[in-house]
């Protein structure tokens, strides 16, 4: 892992290239065969890593290319869940809802195949995301177990089996996405076992997402969490959440979300450096790392790049003003 | 035929909201796209055959009184300000505990009716099936938006209530014998909230010959007893998912003549009940209700399920009944 100072990171997903997606489409319908759809995903991932490497980021990930959506992608890969159709998020958005029907059981591979081939194709630093067993468990129905930190604990183990297996094939960061822990914080003390369990015997550098919460509902509490950082969403909220983190001595490494996902503003590079230097304010220097908010799935592609690409400069500059 | 059973009539309705047959989705999906923006003109006839849908799977499933099931509302109750004058939609947030989002609604200046609500959708469901049960909603939407024009949340929600009285109105006019308003927002408010949604339901309900339901979920109804007992409604919605213990305390302690609309199924997961235990928790509440009708449904809306297990969650619930007909 990198030991530069403020490193800068990508969340995990990078806008899919209209083609692989037209390509997906087509393989569902038939159209397109299993070798040809392969073909698209590590075409696209490596046209992904390469604009993370233009853009100048130091730890990235393949964009997550091949996951249709963070819920979902593991449910298809682990026994147990069964998903009957899609459920509405708003609008005219869904997700393809899973439901436990049975025990929840180790079965396929979840991450090692994307982090070996993502390890053949660049040597910058790299970070792998994982959904954590709490917001697989919160954002399905449970129709198997009588309760639901059963589910989650059992989950948790199925977990630890792969990130035990990931760390063993090279990985040396890792981060466990789990947005859904502030929206329950009354079950604050599931989410932290679900996170002892899942990091059981784990030698790597580990960190938590979580987006989109009333973080004042859960800190300082989570600094309890066994994971080396937090990585925070700032720029959504106009980092009055800063003032939240500031009232408790932060003792993690933080992921400091500095860049809006959900504007297809350009933050230009002086306004990402008086960003970044907000999370100074809580932690010193070294332990921040710069990042989006969020994946930045749903930009465009251009604009997606501009961002990461000003986020960047805008961190060169602020490391070499404060060394 | 409608059901006897120890000696009442047991209706099973639905709360309001259904999931879209999903070439209707799809069909949305197209058409309006995925942004937050640019709502299209939805073809009537495609409207029509997809209430139709829905109300072919509640019939199979054995209901009684039906819902147009809100095919095309965006954002939960709060759809209904969408056509309302004043509101101006804005970014989204969390809707109550579930996985799902709305448009924060703020007021931005003097609410008033923009073109009819619902009365359009009612009547598309109506013509297929008269027994069509018309959802609105007042407290919970002005509880669930913003105000930054009125000087108190009693100005917006008086205001909402005469509009909301508007729509009733005009409902009828549709043929509408049933009107329910969806509170959930109720089972958080404070005595004076309580007086402000009893004086608004007043208002609604002037002038309106329907009758009315006053439906409550998400949990239990403790801080709103005794006072809702008093409200200006036929019938009143508990949540007995959620909040069954304690919704079974509050009828036992406080006797009542109105109506009751039981929420016993889990609206909000696939799970399906066992049915002696549906059963066991009917003739509990029977045990506590006077009036001669009860209405059975799913303790939520349906619009969160997968399509295919809205209409297994509703069977389930019915054939509880079934076999069971006389005493
Ligand atoms: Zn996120």
């Amino acid at each position: 892992m990198t030991k530069k100072l403020l490193p800068t990171t990508i969340v995990g997903s990078y806008p899919k290239p209209k083609w692989l997606n037209k390509m997906i489409k087509d393989h569902k319908y038939g159209g397109v065969s299993d070798k040809v759809l392969e073909q698209s995903y590590t075409d696209s991932i490596k046209t992904v890593v390469k604009e993370q490497e233009l853009a100048g980021i130091d730890i990235l990930w393949d964009g997550e290319m091949r996951r249709d959506e963070m819920t979902s992608y593991f449910a298809d890969h682990i026994d147990g869940f069964k998903i009957y159709g899609d459920v509405r998020v708003w609008g005219n958005n869904y997700y393809r809802k899973p439901a436990i029907v049975d025990k929840l059981k180790y079965r396929d591979e979840l991450t090692i195949p994307e982090y070996k081939y993502l390890k053949t194709i660049t040597s910058k630093g790299i970070k792998v995301p994982i959904t954590g067993p709490y917001t697989i468990v919160d954002w399905s129905f449970n129709e198997f177990y009588s309760k639901k930190d059963e589910a989650i604990y059992e989950l948790a183990e199925v977990i630890n089996k792969e990130l035990k297996a990931l760390v063993r094939a090279g990985a040396d960061y890792i981060q466990i996405d789990d947005p859904a822990i502030p929206t329950h914080p009354e079950e604050l003390e599931i989410a932290k076992n679900s996170i002892e369990i899942a990091t059981r015997g784990i030698k790597a550098y580990t960190g938590i997402h979580i987006c989109y919460g009333d973080y004042s509902k859960i800190y300082p509490d989570i600094l309890e969490f066994n994971t080396d950082q937090f990585d925070f969403e700032f720029a959504n909220k106009n980092f009055c959440d800063v003032e939240v983190f500031k009232k408790y001595d932060y003792t993690k490494d933080i992921g400091f979300g500095c860049l809006d996902v959900h504007t297809r503003r350009v933050e230009n590079v002086e306004e990402i450096k008086k960003n970044i230097r907000r999370a100074f304010e809580i932690v010193e220097p070294k332990k921040v790392y710069v990042d989006p908010d969020c994946g930045v799935k749903l930009l465009p592609s251009d604009i997606a790049f501009a961002k990461l690409k000003n986020m960047c400069l805008a961190a060169d500059e602020v490391r070499d003003e404060i060394r | 035929m409608p059901h006897k059973y120890r000696e009442k009539t047991i209706i099973p309705t639905i709360m309001g909201g259904y999931p879209r047959p999903p070439w209707f989705a799809e069909y949305l999906k197209k058409l309006e796209g995925s942004q937050k923006e640019n709502l299209k003109e939805i073809s009537e006839e495609i409207e029509q055959r997809a209430i139709n849908d829905i109300l072919d799977e509640q019939k199979k499933a054995g209901i009684e009184l039906f819902a147009d099931g809100q095919l095309t509302w965006q954002d939960f109750l709060c759809h209904l300000c969408t056509k309302i004058e004043g509101f101006k939609m804005t970014g989204l947030t969390r809707y109550f505990d579930n996985n799902a989002y709305y448009r924060v609604p703020v007021v931005a200046s003097k609410l008033e009716l923009k073109d009819n609500m619902i009365s359009d959708e009612f009547e598309l469901a109506y013509k297929t099936q008269p027994q069509t049960k018309a959802v609105l909603s007042c407290y919970s939407i002005a509880e669930l938006s913003k105000n930054e024009f009125y000087n108190n949340k009693e100005e917006v929600v008086m205001d909402i209530a005469s509009i909301i009285n508007g729509e009733a109105k005009s409902l009828v006019k549709k043929g509408a014998k049933y009107i329910q308003l969806d509170e959930p927002s109720l089972l958080q408010a404070d005595k004076n909230d309580l007086e402000i949604a009893k004086e608004a339901i007043k208002k609604i309900v002037r002038g309106v010959d329907a009758k009315f339901f006053l439906a409550t979920y998400y949990g239990d109804a403790s801080n709103i007893f005794p006072e809702i007992l008093d409200f200006n409604v036929d019938v009143i919605g508990l949540d007995f998912v959620e909040g069954y213990e304690k919704n079974l305390e509050l009828l036992k302690e406080y006797k009542t003549k109105k109506e009751i609309q039981a929420g016993i199924v889990d609206g909000r997961t696939t799970k399906m009940e066992k049915r002696e235990d549906v059963k066991n928790k009917i003739n509990n509440i029977l045990d506590c209700c006077d009036a001669d009708t009860f209405f059975l449904s799913p303790n939520t809306g349906l619009e969160l399920l997968p399509y295919v297990k809205a209409s297994e969650k509703l069977m389930n619930m019915c054939d509880c009944f079934r076999g069971e007909k006389y005493d």
